[in-house]
């Protein structure tokens, strides 16, 4: 009984994410209601924006509220690419997003290492003053970005009836890559030494560990899926704003998401994106016209971070382990 | 060249604004340690209570500030003993950010049901007067606001450098451990730090609200800023925060009448990163949790 | 005729979201059942507003437009026999929501028809649904360049012409003047913004080729809490006239910042923010107002199609007098004008039917008599207003006048 328990341990996580996965790639078959797809593919965005921020915000413990500018750097180089080219078939603009999501990881490493300088706190602000400075370059750099009239993609020649299967697989892809990068990460060297970093960066510098080849690492593997993601979600609008593409509240959401879920573990940040993305989809549909959302939101807020401080999967761990070590 | 100078004395003016809406901010990191993001909020939640007064009751908006700051210590000494005491000490830190920002967004919430999101300004009878010196423009209810910035900041200072509670304060910030064995109660001094804190933006609103136009909104404009200020100060030094304020309203009045407005806060976070890049503490911190 | 719009700030959704969840908790939702589109069915229109978030103000002024429509297609009996059901849902001002309510809408709730959402920046995405399902899309709020370069042949925009077109009226009024009184220099102050910047743009190019120079132009972002700046810039060069690009908020601002520094332009418009009857002086002071000109769409004295009955069934449902009701709500309740109109020419009420109609012909809305180009823009134009002893009167041109446009100095001028 015993073994098998321990068996269970070790692969039953592994064989219930890889049954939920088939899950997922099946489900747009499966259901054929678009808006039922639409409410998976922005899941999926959001758990594969989760994943990566978890590998700078989780793992290393640097807390990045600038993520939404690489999302959004992300966006606008598959719009501007593609806005005066025509999409043909429609799948030319998901094969520009390997290439784009380097490139941004590219611009996103100068800016880590200069970030990095600062810890937790002091580290959040400059990332999120970055985020603004990122913005304000959508807005003003007019002749490359269309500045506050935004700039248009050419809009998918898909089927309206399976409109949204190759976004949604594009989005799946994307968190599968997000995990591979958690798991192949929490199973190196690189991991330990950003588990050192995170536990006492000076500490482990002063051992030796690489401390900044490790962080600079973890941090550009981050930004290749969030800055892709941003280029699946400007095709899939075919129109951004700068404000919206470059939003700080959707690095407040990814910090939520992984907050909730479990910071610095593997299915964490996954199990709070699909929680609370189609809740908000869904709910804002049905029940949005209450004036008292934010007040009930800013509540429910304070209370998972006094109840559970570590999320949802740390806490449960926990509990079951100590009932375990009473039975 | 005209035009520079009246640049220049519409930035000095401003920067003593944010020199106020920033001290709070600054004094709530000092003592807590706690990056606060609801102060933009706190500011525009005074400036509403500021304007109600005055539209209900004619209450002067300056005067209004004697009857709000106390109400605003008391939401801030409550944030701190009811959310930010408990939290996990390890992380208090970033949580600190995170329940704050949700605070924040909760006084919105609750701005946007009671007032909706129309723009208001406070207008007493003064609000348009203007003094001409010597061919420059300037407003009268703006050098009142700078006066008192700098009266509340001259308090600020008289009660951290000249008073017993002070002293637990300046304790408590060098060295928490220290400071509790001496008999400080840290966390008491904590509450009592967010509060007056929070008192601050009392005065910060009701200028806010004559000065400016604004809605629930509003505070995301102010937050980037403040956040600026507070950081290039030095993060817990008050005279930082001054100088910083003057410099970011100075510098954003310049680039706006000679240049550019939408390079104005652009200039100013540019100038902000390149700061921590050469000196991460700040320009005049001398200590900065956090950096390297 | 409101486009507000916030710069960092742009969608709380997925903070609402938690909160959300608790409410699914409490409530168990119960599902509607979708209703066949037999002939005797009500007649479902689906929209998306912003009812949370930073539009919500305007989104509500449209919710009170298509609400006291329905209300009076209702009472008539429907339309073809046929009840009028609204399906009106929340995007929380987010682009990803819009998305999602429409296709929700369409593919879910199966709804017949769609009208378009408040605010401005959420069409296009929307439109894009629509077009994607053929459903027709007239939209009360979106009349930005970009709306139309879309070309969609389904979209149709409500009000009487877009928004670029908003100062030409004014500069129809500056150029009609005997050349001897009109102003000789120009400054063009702008919001960085879709629906703002456009006009003063329009307006320059206009009055320019007419010889009136311009000494100043400067585009501000929306985040700028303090114009003064920029008008003690833009008093140095001492323009006769100021053609300000404004959307709300900083059309206060910017005649607050005139007045403090006590500088008065001989001409002042401002295309938006100026043209609200409560906001404008609540904001800058109702002493400050007289002789600002600013244009717009709608306004409670407008003498066109069905406004009387408007603004009886208006304050008779929700109070208030008529100076108070927002354009916005005329915009929205237009657009079940031209439905009704439709059926009643047409016998249908079908997408195709409305795409094909509203294509040929002019039809009457509170908006005017309007008709569309293939692009969705509709070819009539703004009326010219100004603050005249401290009320908003048209005064361009002169077959809606109702006051002579008055040259005086601005209040607050030295």
């Amino acid at each position: 009984m015993r073994r098998r328990l321990g068996r269970y341990r070790r692969y039953g996580p592994g064989l219930a994410g890889l049954a939920g996965l088939a899950a997922l790639v099946v489900f747009p078959l499966a259901v054929s209601a678009p808006w039922l797809v639409t409410v998976g593919l922005f899941t999926l965005m959001y758990a594969a924006l989760a994943s990566a921020w978890n590998l700078v915000g989780g793992y290393a413990g640097y807390p990045s509220l600038g993520h939404a500018a690489f999302f959004g750097m992300g966006a606008y180089a598959e719009a501007i690419w593609w806005t005066h080219r025509t999409a043909g078939s429609g799948y030319g603009p998901f094969w520009t997003l390997p290439p784009i999501g380097l490139a941004v990881a590219a611009v996103a490493v100068p800016v880590a290492w200069i970030a990095m300088r600062t810890r937790t706190d002091v580290f959040a602000i400059v990332t999120i003053t970055f985020l603004f400075v990122v913005q304000t370059l959508a807005f003003n750099l007019r002749g490359l970005t269309g500045g506050a009239q935004g700039v248009a993609m050419p809009v998918a020649p898909f089927t309206p009836a399976t409109f949204e299967r190759p976004f949604y697989y594009a989005m799946l892809a994307l968190l599968l890559l997000a995990l591979a990068m958690s798991y192949g990460v929490l199973h190196s060297r690189l991991g330990l030494a950003l588990t050192a970093v995170r536990g006492d960066e000076d500490k482990a510098r002063s051992v030796g560990v690489p401390v900044g080849a490790a962080k600079l690492t973890a941090f550009a593997l981050s930004v290749v899926v969030t800055a892709m993601a941003g280029g699946v979600w400007a095709y899939y609008l075919s129109f951004i704003y700068p404000q919206f593409a470059i939003d700080p509240l959707l690095s407040i959401g990814m910090v939520l998401m992984v907050f909730l879920g479990g910071r610095g573990t593997l299915w964490g940040p996954v199990l709070g994106a699909f929680v609370v993305a189609p809740a908000q989809q869904y709910l804002a549909y049905r029940f949005g016209a209450s004036q008292l959302y934010l007040l009930a939101y800013a509540a429910l807020f304070v209370v998972v971070m006094l109840v559970m401080p570590r999320g949802a999967l740390p806490t449960l761990r926990d509990r079951i382990r100590r009932a375990e070590a009473r039975a | 060249m005209h035009e520079a100078v009246q640049a220049v004395i519409l930035g000095v003016l401003t920067g003593g604004v944010y020199a106020l809406m920033a001290s709070g901010q600054t004094l709530i990191f000092g003592v807590m340690k706690v990056v606060n993001l609801a102060q933009g909020a706190l500011v525009i939640l005074a400036a509403f209570l500021s304007h109600s007064l005055f539209t209900a009751w004619g209450v002067d908006p300056f005067l209004s500030v004697l009857i709000i700051a106390p109400l605003m210590f008391a939401l801030g000494a409550a944030v701190q003993w009811l959310l930010l005491r408990p939290l996990h000490q390890d992380d208090a830190a970033l949580l600190s950010l995170l329940v704050t920002f949700a605070v924040a967004l909760g006084i919105e919430g609750a701005l946007t049901v009671v007032y909706h999101t129309d723009y208001r300004t406070t207008r007493p009878a003064y609000v348009d007067r203007s003094w001409r010196i010597a061919g420059y423009q300037v407003g009268e209810v703006r050098l009142a606001a700078f006066a008192l910035s700098l009266i509340t900041l001259g308090g600020l200072w008289m009660l951290l450098s000249r008073t017993r509670f002070g002293r637990s304060v300046r304790a408590t910030v060098q060295n928490p451990v220290a400071a509790r064995l001496l008999g400080v109660e840290t966390a008491r001094v904590a509450a009592l730090g967010f509060g007056l804190g929070a008192a601050t933006a009392a005065a910060a609103g009701a200028v806010y609200g004559m000065v400016y136009s604004f809605n629930p909104n509003s505070h995301y404009d102010l937050i980037s800023r403040l956040l600026s200020v507070v950081i290039l100060g030095g993060l817990g030094s008050l005279g930082g925060t001054v100088v910083a304020a003057l410099v970011m309203g100075v510098a954003s009045s310049l680039v706006g009448a000679l240049a550019s407005p939408v390079w104005s806060d652009f200039s100013f976070f540019v100038v902000l990163l390149a700061v921590l890049l050469l000196r991460p503490q700040g320009l005049f911190g001398a200590r900065l949790r956090g950096a390297l | 005729m409101r486009h507000p719009y916030r710069h960092a700030s742009s969608s709380r959704a997925l903070f609402a979201a938690v909160a959300a969840t608790a409410v699914l908790v409490a409530c168990s939702s119960s599902a509607k059942p979708s209703s066949s589109a037999s002939s005797h069915a009500p007649l479902k229109i689906g929209i998306s507003l912003s009812l949370t978030g930073d539009f919500s103000d305007p989104g509500k002024s449209a919710e009170r437009g298509y609400r006291l429509w329905a209300d009076t297609v209702n009472a008539k009996g429907g339309i073809l026999g046929r009840k009028v059901q609204l399906s009106i849902v929340d995007d929380t001002s987010s682009p990803t929501q819009v998305v999602g309510n429409y296709q929700n809408l369409i593919t879910k709730d199966h709804v017949d028809l769609t009208f378009g959402p408040f605010s401005s920046l959420l069409t296009i995405p929307a439109s894009q649904v629509a077009k994607r399902y053929g459903y027709a899309f007239l939209e009360p709020a979106g009349g930005g360049p970009k709306v139309f370069a879309q070309h969609l042949h389904n979209l149709f925009f409500v009000q009487p012409a877009p928004v670029v077109k908003q100062g030409d009226v004014f500069a129809d009024y500056i150029l009609s003047l005997p050349a001897a009184r009109r102003p000789k220099t120009a400054a063009y102050p702008a919001l960085d913004d879709p629906f703002a910047s456009p006009i003063a743009d329009e307006v320059r190019t206009r009055l320019e080729a007419a010889g009136i120079k311009t000494v100043y132009q400067q585009i501000y972002p929306a985040e700028i809490t303090d114009l003064t700046p920029v008008v003690s810039a833009m008093a140095a060069k001492k323009p006769d006239l100021v053609v300000g690009g404004t959307q709300a908020d900083d059309a206060y601002r910017m005649v607050k910042a005139m007045v403090q520094l006590k500088w008065a332009p001989k001409l002042l418009y401002l295309s938006n923010g100026a043209n609200d009857p409560h906001n404008f002086p609540g904001n800058v002071g109702a002493s400050n107002v007289d002789g600002i000109f600013s244009s717009g769409d709608w306004f409670p004295s407008s003498n066109t199609y069905g406004n009387a009955g408007f603004l009886s069934a208006y304050t008779r449902k929700y109070g208030g007098t008529a100076g108070t009701i927002d354009s916005t709500s005329a915009e929205a309740y237009s657009c079940g004008q031209l439905l009704e109109e439709v059926a009643a020419k047409t016998g249908k009420v079908d997408n195709a039917t409305l795409i094909s109609a509203l294509h040929t012909g002019s039809w009457q809305t509170l908006e005017g008599n309007l008709s569309w180009n293939a692009d969705g823009a509709a070819n009539s134009s703004y009326v010219l207003v100004q603050w005249i002893s401290g009320k908003m009167l048209p005064v361009y041109p002169a077959g809606r006048a109702q006051h002579a446009p008055v040259i005086a100095a601005l209040p607050w001028g030295g």
